[in-house]
């Protein structure tokens, strides 16, 4: 499973190969394999939870996917998403849960997803990616550390 | 042809129906404040950004607007750049934002959030 998704990604996008084979030269692909492992987690934030929990019907996740684009090369794409693929994911706290393909999470892995309420906008970000180097201001968009 | 210039009786920013109801809603139980201000920033990858706070008193240099009973104030250093904006307020499932929408900027960064003039 892990491997075949690195060839889509290396087909998809020539930009991600460099990364994704650090990580896998790294100890990561052990981690894959062993979802136990926090460093490989995602955590929700109480106010992430607390939102997801108003706006989400029974059997509907938020689904996160990472995409090349944005000012900092790669950014954080939010969607409402009920079905379940083969290679997603699930992280779940109090009833409600996002998903995430297993390419995206190679990037976001360790992150919090957090809902942030301020007077000009309230939305989902993800926050302390220990894999992203800096991001835009707006924190959609993101460079990967090396 | 007559040269005169008109600009200053048009109203330095508009807000549009949504973003009314929004301002109403995010005043109506807060009689201590009364407005919301805006104004810009040096910040993030394409140069500013805005700023929306809420305001107790109308400074000297604040531009007050007056629309359908919600009252906005411009700072003074962002009276030039947001001439002719519209203040737009959109809603989503997973997010809702306060969108400006500037016919003086020449770009803007990927999220939206930032922009160049």
């Amino acid at each position: 499973n892990v491997s075949s998704a690195r060839v889509h990604t290396v087909r998809t996008c020539p930009a991600l190969l460099t990364s994704t084979a650090r990580y896998s030269s790294a100890s990561s692909t052990k981690q894959l394999q062993n979802s136990s492992i926090a460093a490989d987690d995602i955590l929700l934030s109480d106010s992430c939870v607390k939102r997801l929990g108003e706006i989400m019907v029974k059997g509907e996740y938020l689904r996160i996917s990472v995409e090349g684009g944005g000012c900092s090369g790669f950014q954080y794409k939010f969607s409402v998403d009920g079905a379940r693929n083969e290679d997603d994911r699930v992280f779940e706290r109090n009833g409600v849960g996002i998903i995430i393909d297993q390419d995206s999470l190679e990037f976001v892995k360790g992150s919090t997803i957090d809902f942030s309420q301020e007077l000009i906008r309230a939305s989902f970000q993800v926050l302390k990616n220990p894999q992203a180097e800096h991001g835009c201001s707006c924190g959609s968009s993101f460079s990967v550390k090396f | 042809v007559s040269r005169r210039k008109i600009l200053p009786t048009r109203a330095a920013l508009t807000l549009t129906p949504s973003a009314v109801n929004k301002v109403k809603q995010l005043l109506q139980n807060k009689p201590e404040y009364i407005g919301l201000k805006v104004g810009v920033r040096t910040r993030g990858c394409n140069g500013l950004t805005y700023t929306l706070d809420y305001t107790k008193e109308k400074d000297k240099s604040d531009e007050e607007v007056l629309q359908d009973g919600v009252r906005v104030f411009i700072e003074k250093k962002a009276q030039l750049t947001l001439l002719g904006t519209e203040m737009d307020f959109v809603e989503s499932k997973l997010s809702s934002e306060f969108v400006f929408n500037n016919p003086n900027i020449k770009g803007t960064c990927g999220c939206g959030e930032s922009f160049n003039m």
